[in-house]
């Protein structure tokens, strides 16, 4: 733990103070690494270094809020960010609902996600690692991109309330490996997330890209008909519609916004297969879940779908505060969404595709582009892209050429999936948009689902 | 400073980096207010300063970025530190497109900066907004005024100087209902270009409430609206859509660092190909697009790109011929190099990068589609046998390699026998790229033709947000698959 992080928040908790404001004052700070390889080259290789602070000043209804990327040792500056504050909140609207002021109740130290080896990475082995994971694949025609995308995230929190601190730090790694035919265009991608530097595994990867580019170089590529199949999930796919549909229909937000295809009566109820377990779970390491929320709530292991009965909304403080509900413990930047695995023992891509199978199975591993076109609905649509697969009955694979996908998250989790991988699995769901924010799921590594209508299918790569 | 990056980029280049470039941003400000049912739920301000550098050694690129200024000298180090790693793995020795040095400036064009506006005046403007969308039929309603301000110093190791001002002006709102159906519905107006400056003054508060009623207006007709129909019909876009089609399957499709393969570990390829420039016929004769920075008071026009290339308007499709991409520096060379030809004659500056911490990538400008020769609106409706008019941009989805897409707007009109007839609620379409632009039968005229402001696109890794601007008019498409 850094005494100068908490060191900064408390002089800036009596600056705060020594201008009588009521105020939370939140450090973010990220040592971020990106090697970015295209056309078998490293492409990018890049590193920020960026500390924000955040002030949310409150006066009774009224809540203002100033933010900057600060240099660490411009105290200055930093201080002028709190008179701005000052400035701003006599002229704020008053809200017409009293917003919650934090105030902690103890100190907290969550370093669990924080793996040193990891924090240390050094280029040279960013590199090694890809070097191992595409040795032997590339050639003249099949190029290497890529990703290895690793960094540390430190945040903490101070209220003028008291002198307790909340300090989190985090390690995470993402890495996206695509080889992909110069002349033919289609490419194939194998994935890997990381909180500790012992769960980089390039072997690993480099056994998913051997097998998927021996596939499409081997096998007969084919526009498939549209209709319905039994499609297998891979784990950014699922990841991605989890993610989606925890967003969009199980958070407080969406249900009082009226966007949530779940309303408020369907708690309780069994709305999904009863293969379907999801809970928001702190307690998971790996996809760097945190013990607090931003206001001090401890957070703790919080059901969502139970035997496939919805079970309740997360709420965060400020829509809380709004409606007059009961926190949740999910003013948070990122959920813990943990899925749990079934009975099925494909715990690789080579035990996918040794599978027994009496029928076709479509095996999409990522949804590319997924956007909700109709959110009280449900219902999402994407492509398929990286590697997807047509399983067929008599052993053979086939090579898709992409296809689109318009459906409903119940037509994913409800009454039509088949079995789950035992094994699961971290996904890193990371955007690299805004401010680092490590983002994970633990899911199934296969999911497989029966009936899925495939409504567009390309006639070529 | 200033000569403190000077003597750094002079310290590199003497180490053997064939170029260095620096990107000091002294300020950005911000500040973001969103009211929500008359609530300001936020209203936040925000300032950011720092420096991202940028070495080219041995044919490879490092960068390095930090909001620390008391070392700058170790931001310098750490990018010669990463292009010299990445120089182990080039198998296309990197090389810049050739550029005069420049030393200049660029301001964008407003009276009154934002940020000398008071916030009591900017909170009265979204309460007055407010109580205008506060109509029957209303569930949920958003007004939302963004302000962005940043200052730009540009230097490099070939002796260009740049300071650009930019001041950036977003404001929107919308209105949500609930349907027949008890499905949520919105309608969003979002200005375009509607002043030659965009300051304070560009924010109109006639126009705001001129539009506020109209699409209170379209709202209640969809909340009782019938579905859209399915079918293979023609599709007439309105700007609220139509620029979104230009952005995703001609905009991004062309980003040369895309079609070269830059982009597939993350948003995707491209199905254009170098040898397709001269020659592919992306579209009908009635479309030829655009890459315009030098579109008057638009965020697409920012004077020089993050490589110092000064601002360009080029052919991207000419009567439906693709005969041009979104460039920089690096990707014409390589580019040419791959073609075993000059496919670009040099950079067409749109490398741009959205802060100081983040690397110049191709973005678009102001990609726009040229006014036709078609009419009206009403002359285009008239005209058409069967379809739906469209506007607003519920969803998009396009494919890896932007061959194919789906969109949902927020409002539809049938159209029979040239009238436009009622509402439909809840319409999508979905096309391939080529045989959609080929199936383009009517381009608008100047009075249907509008400049769009985008304030969210996004691209690259680490992933970055980029403002642009498309002109476009209304387009007709024909035998598109609607209602899946």
């Amino acid at each position: 733990m850094s005494n100068q992080v908490i060191n900064l928040l408390q002089q800036l908790r009596q600056s705060a103070l020594s201008k009588n404001l009521k105020a939370l004052i939140s450090y973010h700070e990220e040592d971020s690494y990106l090697m970015r390889f295209a056309n078998s080259a490293i492409s990018l290789n890049t590193n920020e270094h960026l500390i924000s602070l955040d002030f949310i000043a409150f006066d009774g209804r009224k809540k203002v809020s100033y933010s900057m990327i600060v240099d660490p040792a411009d105290l200055a500056s930093m201080e002028k960010g709190l008179d701005t504050l000052s400035e701003m909140l006599p002229h704020a609207q008053a809200l017409t609902y009293e917003p919650t002021f934090p105030v902690y109740e103890r100190d907290v130290v969550d370093e669990r996600s924080f793996d040193p080896a990891l924090a240390a990475l050094t280029n040279e082995e960013r590199l090694a690692y890809f070097n191992t994971l595409a040795e032997g694949l590339e050639s003249d025609d099949v190029k290497l991109s890529g990703i290895f995308a690793s960094g540390t995230t430190t945040t903490a929190q101070i209220s003028t309330a008291n002198e307790y601190t909340q300090y989190f730090r985090a390690t995470d790694a993402q890495v996206t490996a695509v080889l992909s035919s110069e002349s033919l265009k289609w490419e194939v991608n194998a994935e890997q997330s990381a909180q500790k530097k012992s769960d980089l595994d390039a072997q690993g990867l480099h056994a998913d890209l051997a097998l998927l580019v021996q596939h499409y170089q081997q096998d007969q590529a084919a526009q498939i008909p549209v209709g319905k199949y039994t499609v297998v999930l891979g784990p950014a796919a699922t990841a991605e519609l989890i993610s989606i549909m925890s967003y969009y229909g199980m958070t407080g937000g969406a249900l009082m916004q009226g966007y949530s295809f779940l309303k408020e009566e369907d708690q309780g109820k069994l709305l999904f297969s009863e293969k379907m377990n999801l809970m928001d779970d702190p307690r998971e390491v790996e996809i760097y879940a945190q013990e607090a929320d931003r206001f001090g709530l401890q957070r703790k292991p919080f059901p969502l779908i139970s035997e496939g009965r919805f079970q309740a909304f997360m709420w965060d403080q400020d829509t809380a505060d709004e409606f007059g509900k009961t926190v949740t413990g999910h003013d948070v930047s990122r959920f813990s969404l943990v899925m749990d695995g079934g009975d099925a023992p494909f715990a690789t891509l080579k035990d996918l595709l040794e599978m027994p199978r009496d029928e076709d199975i479509l095996y999409i591993p990522y949804i590319h582009y997924m956007n909700v076109v109709n959110p009280t609905q449900g219902m999402i649509t994407g492509s398929s892209r990286f590697g997807a697969l047509l399983l067929k009955k008599d052993g053979s694979v086939q090579v898709p050429y992409n296809v689109r996908l318009t459906q409903r998250f119940y037509d994913f989790f409800g009454e039509h999936m088949q079995w789950l991988s035992e094994k699961q699995v971290a996904y890193n769901v990371s955007s690299s948009y805004g401010r680092r924010d490590p983002t994970a799921l633990k899911i199934p590594r296969f999911v497989c689902v029966k009936e899925i209508e495939i409504s567009h299918s390309n006639p070529s790569y | 400073m200033k000569d403190s990056i000077r003597k750094y980029i002079d310290q590199l280049h003497a180490k053997g980096a064939h170029y260095v470039d620096a990107r000091w941003y002294p300020r950005e400000d911000s500040n973001f207010l969103f009211m929500w049912n008359g609530n300001l739920k936020e209203n936040n301000a925000s300032s950011q300063s720092g420096m991202g550098v940028r070495v080219l050694y041995n044919g490879a690129w490092g960068f390095s970025a930090s909001s620390d200024l008391s070392n700058p000298d170790a931001i310098f180090a750490k990018a010669f530190d990463n292009a010299r790693i990445a120089s182990e793995r080039v198998t296309f020795p990197i090389r810049l497109a050739e550029k005069e040095a420049v030393v200049g400036s660029f301001n964008s064009p407003n009276k009154i900066d934002p940020f000398t506006v008071g916030l009591d005046e900017k909170v009265a403007f979204l309460q007055k907004i407010d109580a205008a969308l506060n109509q029957p039929g209303v569930v949920q309603r958003i007004s939302m005024l963004q302000f962005v301000r940043k200052q730009i110093i540009f230097m490099d190791s070939e002796g260009s100087e740049i300071e650009k001002n930019i001041i950036e002006v977003f404001p929107s709102i919308q209105a949500m209902g609930i349907d027949k159906d008890g499905g949520m519905q919105r309608r969003t107006y979002q200005p375009g270009r509607t002043a030659p400056t965009r300051g304070w003054e560009s924010i109109d508060e006639t126009d705001f409430l001129h539009n506020a009623d109209r699409i209170i207006n379209e709202l209640n007709q969809v909340l009782v609206a019938d579905d859209a129909p399915n079918g293979k019909m023609s599709v007439i876009l309105l700007n609220g859509i139509m620029f979104l089609q230009t952005h995703e399957t001609i905009g991004h499709a062309l980003e040369l660092d895309r079609i070269l393969g830059y982009e597939l570990s993350f948003a995707g390829g491209s199905f254009v190909r170098l040898e397709d420039f001269g020659k592919l016929q992306y579209g009908s004769e009635k479309l030829t697009a655009r890459a315009n920075a030098l579109e008057p008071n638009s965020p697409g026009s920012f004077g020089f790109d993050d490589d110092g290339v000064p601002a360009q308007d080029n052919l991207l499709i000419d009567k439906g011929i693709l005969v041009g991409a979104i460039t920089g520096r690096q990707m014409v060379e390589e580019a040419n190099a791959k073609a075993k030809k000059q496919i670009f004659e040099g950079s067409s500056g749109a490398n741009r990068a959205t802060s100081f911490y983040r690397v110049p990538i191709e973005r678009m400008t102001n990609i726009n589609i040229d006014p036709g020769t078609d009419g009206s609106l009403e002359d285009i409706i008239a005209n058409t046998k069967y379809g739906l008019v469209l506007d607003g941009d519920k969803s998009w989805s396009i494919g890896s390699n932007r061959e194919q897409f789906h969109f949902a707007c927020d409002i539809g009109w049938l159209v029979e026998d040239g009238q436009k007839k009622q509402v439909v609620k809840n319409p999508t379409y979905r096309g391939e790229t080529l045989p959609f632009y080929n199936s383009l039968t009517a381009v608008g005229d100047e009075s249907t033709w509008n400049v769009h402001y985008v304030d969210n696109c996004g691209k690259g890794a680490p992933n970055q947000i980029m403002q642009l601007g498309h002109g476009v008019p209304v387009c007709r498409f024909d035998n598109v698959q609607v209602g899946e």
